[in-house]
């Protein structure tokens, strides 16, 4: 019984993780612009086409497959910024934000156009033979993904902390026009952050779909993901994987222990209860940046 | 001699030009078919469409012309959308003021359902129907009964044949809350397993997502309280992560899927041609194994003759069942009141006044037989029951009765 619990805290805080894998999407695009990126879940979608596009269709080396994908979604991600955000550098937020909704429909498109709506198997990167403790039993590619997501974690904090480019971009985020005359390049700040995030969808597609189906419908993890984006604050990366524990550990446990009770899907609502908690208590998230304004 | 000749010529030309449109006066009752081209089920919504299409032309030049009848059909995505669906539907009505809706699932059936009586056009359906539709004096109509109709009468085959009929068969299913019609699925089988609980057991119902990241605990729970079967009524994502689950635990419970997401689907997603061998498809229409079957000779000729390009599979065949009832509801309403007096009313009292047999409805469907009670077929519904064998279909047993059910 308590080995059970232990297992299903276990693999809700390893789905959690990859929630946050996800989220980091949202985090990285909003630091660096300050743009809520809607399209995340596509993104997702799209790296996970070139994947299976390279290591499935066209066969290549696996390593080579994803070397290409990981290639061709920093190009996108460049094309991203090229065409849509460089002719919205100081524009407001609010017109960033519906092009990021133009986006996620464009790139729902272009995906049904290039690639067809039928489900495609996605290739297995991470073996499927789960890893037994015990009587535990834990999916290898949510054990990965968990271990990918605190690498990811810890390497975006220390970027965006430490480093002079991802100082600049965070300054970037604060405001556009104050960056520029701070000599601060904001085109290749958002640019960097397109492609950045182009790289993270690749690497979570593999996670979320090692040996699954592949469709464009793929993109709701998106969504899923939000609460955790939103708990962390958007500005937080570590905060993300914290978020993202408590998510997946309340919702594997809400699976486990109350849908059954109730028969029905607590455990798609109570995440969501968690995060508008919360957001009252505290708007900007657990660990967003308060903002102080002079009035 | 020849002026004349000319003239008259000409006259009789110019006469039989304006007489023929009259010899061949012909009505043209407009159809409208909603399709989902770019939502869940776009990647089978070309098979479908295309048995659709194909049984129509068969019916306008077999059947329409000696009638003096054409049906014709105009396709609307609705990308399985309920607003989508509620929003085309006005500018749908005032545009082709059909006589007759194909539709394609739940959230069709949802969108209309209290509109369509108003409206006066019936709306027919190839999927299963559902538990939130099953009223009285209904204009949306499904052919086959609901998915835990349909879902019943495997479990009933199952616990004869496999536990020779010793203990109850232990059920758990698969579902989502995403749609009323998924749920629905999960809420109709525990219905039936209450009112037999001789003969089912129920486990559990797993709530999950429409694409679960990982279902391996909750197969597990499953597999530890003895379940015989697990149902899977929803989509293909879901099979696939269930049998992935099912792969990691080295267990192997069979697994029951619907039409839509059947056994060459799935194994198609799961990326091994065999990947299903041993779970099974389950639909009250015509399976889509080899065996020389009527409803596979109506296919055949449908190839040949009538340029059906969609593939032998069971999304080919519902598009094929759902048009081969309306075609013969609106042949039985033309032999009944004339062309000229076709109307949306009249074709539903035709399909609930008529009783279709087998080989009116070429072998597809086993017989339909409408009634003010529910909007499915109750007394000729029989399932079919494949599985697979070598990347193909293979038929398991036909013709299996479904038990009745309360309503939920």
């Amino acid at each position: 019984m308590m080995i059970e619990f232990v297992n299903y805290a276990l693999n809700g805080a390893l789905l959690g993780l990859l929630y946050a894998l996800v989220a980091m999407g949202f985090v990285v695009i909003y630091r660096a612009s300050k743009v809520f990126n809607m399209a995340v879940g596509e993104m997702l979608v799209l790296g996970a086409f070139l994947v299976w596009w390279a290591v499935a269709a066209s066969a290549m080396h696996p390593a080579v497959g994803i070397a290409a994908a990981l290639a061709i979604s920093v190009l996108v991600g460049l094309a991203i910024e090229r065409l849509l955000f460089r002719r919205l550098i100081g524009e407001s937020v609010f017109s960033m934000i519906m092009v990021t909704i133009g986006l996620l429909i464009l790139m729902r498109g272009l995906v049904l156009l290039i690639w067809g709506p039928q489900e495609r198997p996605f290739p297995a990167i991470i073996s499927l033979t789960p890893i037994i403790i015990g009587d535990m039993i834990v999916p290898r590619p949510l054990a990965a993904g968990g271990l990918i997501a605190v690498v990811c974690a810890a390497g975006l904090h220390w970027f965006f902390n430490r480093s002079r480019t991802g100082l600049a971009m965070s300054a970037v985020a604060e405001d556009h026009q104050i960056a520029l005359a701070m000599g601060i390049s904001v085109r290749r700040s958002i640019a960097f952050a397109w492609a950045l995030g182009g790289v993270l969808s690749v690497i979570t597609s593999m996670v979320y779909l090692s040996g699954k189906s592949l469709t464009f419908l793929s993109s709701e993890i998106g969504f899923a993901a939000l609460p955790v984006a939103l708990l962390a604050g958007l500005e937080s990366i570590a905060g993300l994987l914290l978020a993202g524990l408590i998510v997946g550990i309340v919702q594997g446990l809400t699976a486990a222990y109350i849908d059954p009770l109730i028969g029905g899907n607590a455990a798609s609502v109570v995440p969501y209860l968690f995060m508008l908690v919360v957001l009252v208590v505290r708007p900007t998230g657990m660990f967003g940046w308060k903002r102080i304004e002079r009035v | 001699m020849q002026r004349p000749n000319f003239m008259s010529g000409t006259v009789t030309l110019m006469a039989g030009l304006l007489l023929a449109p009259a010899a061949h006066a012909q009505t043209t009752l407009n159809v409208a078919a909603l399709a989902d081209f770019a939502g869940p089920y776009a990647n089978v919504m070309n098979d479908m469409q295309g048995g659709r299409l194909a049984v129509i032309d068969w019916w306008n030049k077999e059947v329409g012309e000696k009638l003096k009848v054409r049906i014709a059909v105009k396709t609307y995505d609705t990308r399985y959308d309920v607003a989508q669906t509620a929003s085309l539907w006005p500018g749908i009505k005032a545009e082709l003021k059909p006589v007759l809706l194909l539709g394609l699932g739940g959230p069709d059936a949802a969108a209309l359902q209290q509109r369509l009586p108003e409206d006066k056009v019936p709306m027919l359906m190839g999927t299963a129907a559902y538990g939130f539709g099953w009223k009285p004096n209904q204009w949306a109509l499904n052919i086959r009964p609901t998915y835990p109709h349909e879902a019943a009468g495997f479990l009933e085959w199952f616990r004869a044949s496999r536990l020779e009929g010793k203990r109850p068969v232990k059920v758990g299913i698969i579902s989502s809350e995403a749609t009323p019609a998924y749920a629905d699925q999960a809420k109709g089988l525990q219905a039936y397993a209450k009112a037999h609980a001789d003969r089912v057991t129920f486990v559990e119902a797993i709530w999950t997502e429409v694409q679960p990241a990982d279902l391996t605990l909750q197969v597990r729970r499953l597999a530890n309280a003895g379940t015989d079967v697990i149902v899977i009524q929803t989509n293909t994502a879901q099979a696939v992560a269930t049998k992935r689950a099912l792969q990691a635990l080295g267990k192997n419970i069979p697994i029951m899927l619907s039409l839509h997401n059947g056994v060459l689907g799935s194994s198609k997603a799961l990326g091994n041609p065999n990947g299903f061998v041993g779970d099974f498809e389950v639909g009250a229409i015509a399976d889509a194994s080899d065996d020389d079957t009527a409803g596979r000779r109506f296919y055949r000729m449908l190839q040949e003759k009538h340029g059906l390009k969609s593939a032998w599979n069971a999304m080919t065949m519902l598009g094929l069942g759902q048009s081969i009832v309306a075609v013969r509801a609106i042949e039985a309403t033309v032999k009944a009141k004339g062309a000229d007096k076709v109307t949306g009313e009249a074709i539903h009292a035709a399909l609930l006044a008529t009783q279709f047999s087998g080989a009116e409805l070429m072998g597809l469907l086993p017989g339909v037989d409408f009634s003010t009670d529910a909007p499915f077929p109750t007394g000729s519904a029989k399932v079919n029951i494949a599985s697979m064998k070598d990347g193909k279909v293979v038929r398991v047993a036909a013709d299996v009765p479904v038990p009745t059910l309360p309503k939920w």
